[in-house]
């Protein structure tokens, strides 16, 4: 076994942690306290190329595979979960989808300029009757000749204010259901028919763009279907597998962060006559967070290496999301804790660290719909078969 | 047109504790970085390339275990490195790479520009640059902190410290520049290059050679610096607060510092 980094992706990292701590982490409690997408961020990660990081250089990526992308995820998040999250919804999901299961002269017209930071992507799933249930979605797609017609709409949609590109889930037959009745399609946000109806005001992750988007009479060519009309659910769901696996990664971005403030607060806050370091308290709190980071990025890391190597990791990437999003919300909550009084103030970047690491359990399948996958499949090595 | 460039490589002082009383140097992450003057003189021969078109080779400051700062220059922009190899010296100072890099510029056919940083940041030695002029019997601007190639590339100008402000310096090419440490900021790699020069792919990865630098001299140049030990610096002392107006802080420091002079 060999736990070393590659040195590319040694190199990657360097090369990351400089322009997080230059370009964005200046940036992040403005970004906070305007409600702001950080464009500008957004273009300079296009220009060097990380929008494209885990994408093959023939498509205007970087080619340095889903290890490199966890890394790009850790770095963001470790100064900033709103840039981290716009990343992941564009890389993560959006793109991911049309890199999975896009056919070339896809990956060619869509894939490239999103890989290369020329556009921008988000990922079309989630309705106001269809959140964990993500199989109850309404929006219809009717075939008219080299078209689709789209109609409905999507809620919680992250980069969905200001997208090029998003990929959008949609029922094609009503009486197949998800399994065989629902297709994706790669929708321009320019096409008549798109229309931005809202953005949502958060409680965390407020440099980001989490918009309810409607499609009316919203016509689709046929080229744009993405993988096999019916077979959009599987599409959706191996993105998210990848999404999953690389929020796991944006969890140790986090934690590290609130590990980070704790130790330095720790060092220098002093109480009794003497720093909280030699406080046995806050020394088990500091030895919990570090322990479930290790943990945390052995197993993300592992989980990288298995996508890279083409092994199934459905059930893995569940569980990097599952507990990358608990110890990330664990280690934030104890870096307050040691902060005290001071980390509840917008002074310090812990509070925004807590409001920014709750949406972790929440978005891109709860850690109860986590459960779910996990344990499904858990069960279906042994022959039974559950329902959500 | 031909810039070199020399970089060197800085253990990051981020990933080491200091502790004077146990009398050591705590390494928690041994990563190495190019050093900050290094970086500017990387920015500012790409600088120039991006103005004249000129080609870019970098050369290693001393003889170093790996090519990890010449991949940097190569994911950055540079056309070409030459990794040194072979064993040097136990003290390879300015005085012996002097010599070694002066032979690789002959047999790389010769260069229009040197540029290095003006100092590193672990030993704080200065002497490379000049060494390496005289060496090579070319001009030297020092401690630059812009410059730029003028006159269908005949001339180089650098704006240098002087009197208290700035000057502006100009030399016939071939000369060499050395550059202050904070003067430029280095572009970011690019990201396909950094990875494909990294794997060893490609034309980038192609780019970076390995020369022994005992091939290029016919006689070992020997180094001024004999290396005996090491310890730290003495402790600073504290200073002294001055308060009052000007003219009694003036005299409160002409005070402390007699005081310390012993007059």
């Amino acid at each position: 076994m060999d736990f070393t980094f590659s040195p590319e992706h040694r190199a990657l990292r360097r090369m990351i942690r400089e322009f997080v701590e230059n370009e964005i982490a200046p940036l992040a409690a403005e970004l906070d306290r305007t409600h702001r997408v950080p464009f500008e961020t957004m273009r300079k990660l296009g220009e060097v190329g990380l929008l494209g990081v885990c994408f093959p250089q023939e498509y205007g990526g970087m080619g340095a595979g889903e290890i490199g992308y966890c890394i790009l995820m850790e770095e963001l998040n470790r100064v900033c979960t709103s840039t981290g999250t716009n990343v992941g919804a564009h890389i993560g999901i959006g793109a991911m989808a049309i890199y999975l299961d896009g056919n070339e002269e896809q990956k060619r017209k869509y894939l490239t300029p999103l890989a290369r930071g020329e556009k921008i992507a988000a990922f079309g799933l989630t309705e106001s009757g269809a959140g964990s249930d993500a199989a109850a979605i309404r929006t219809r797609a009717v075939r008219e000749g080299d078209s689709w017609i789209l109609d409905g709409g999507k809620v919680f949609i992250t980069n969905g204010g200001y997208a090029d590109i998003v990929t959008v889930m949609a029922v094609t037959d009503p009486a197949l259901g998800a399994r065989g009745g629902v297709t994706a399609f790669i929708v321009e946000t320019q096409w008549p028919g798109f229309k931005v109806a809202r953005e949502e005001d958060k409680m965390g992750i407020r440099g980001t763009s989490t918009a309810e988007i409607v499609f009316e009479e919203l016509r689709v060519p046929h080229e744009n279907v993405l993988g096999k009309v019916g077979e959009g659910f599987i599409t959706f769901m191996k993105a998210l597998d990848m999404g999953r696996l690389t929020l796991g990664a944006a969890c140790i971005g986090g934690a590290e962060m609130a590990l980070e403030s704790a130790v330095r607060w720790a060092k220098t806050r002093k109480q009794f006559g003497v720093a909280l370091a030699h406080k046995q308290a806050v020394q088990w709190m500091i030895a919990n967070m570090a322990t479930e980071i290790e943990a945390l990025r052995s197993l993300v890391y592992r989980v990288a290496w298995m996508v890279d190597t083409g092994q199934p990791f459905t059930q893995l990437a569940a569980m990097c999301k599952l507990y990358g999003s608990e110890v990330a919300s664990r280690a934030i909550d104890m870096a307050l804790q040691i902060h005290g009084g001071l980390g509840f103030t917008r002074d310090f970047p812990i509070e925004r660290g807590f409001r920014d690491a709750r949406i972790g359990e929440i978005y891109e399948g709860t850690s109860e719909v986590q459960r779910i996958v996990i344990a499904s499949n858990i069960f279906r090595e042994h022959g039974v078969r559950i329902r959500p | 047109m031909r810039a070199i460039v020399v970089l060197g490589r800085v253990l990051d002082p981020a990933g080491i504790v200091v502790n004077r009383r146990a009398g050591r140097i705590f390494v928690n992450r041994e990563e190495y970085i190019l050093p900050p003057a290094d970086r500017c003189a990387l920015e500012a021969a790409m600088r120039i390339k991006d103005a004249t078109g000129c080609e870019v080779i970098a050369l290693p400051r001393a003889l170093f275990p790996d090519d990890d700062v010449l991949r940097q220059a190569l994911a950055i922009g540079a056309d070409r490195a030459i990794y040194l190899s072979g064993r040097g010296p136990d003290c390879a100072d300015d005085a012996f790479m002097a010599s070694v890099l002066a032979a690789a510029i002959r047999q790389l056919g010769g260069a229009d520009l040197v540029l290095t940083g003006a100092t590193t940041l672990d030993t704080g030695w200065t002497q490379l640059g000049p060494r390496l002029a005289e060496i090579l019997d070319w001009p030297q601007i020092l401690d630059a902190w812009q410059v730029e190639v003028q006159d269908s590339m005949t001339v180089v100008q650098a704006v240098v410290p002087a009197d208290g402000g700035y000057a502006l310096a100009e030399a016939d090419l071939p000369a060499l520049v050395t550059i202050a440490a904070g003067a430029l900021k280095l572009r970011y790699p690019n990201g396909v290059r950094l990875i494909n020069v990294y794997r060893g792919i490609g034309a980038v990865a192609e780019a970076l050679e390995r020369w022994e630098w005992q091939t290029l001299l016919e006689e070992r140049p020997t180094p001024v610096l004999e290396r005996r030990g090491q310890e730290f610096p003495p402790e600073r002392e504290r200073g002294v607060r001055v308060s009052g107006s000007a003219a009694e802080m003036a005299r409160a420091v002409a005070g402390a510092l007699r005081q310390r002079l012993g007059r």
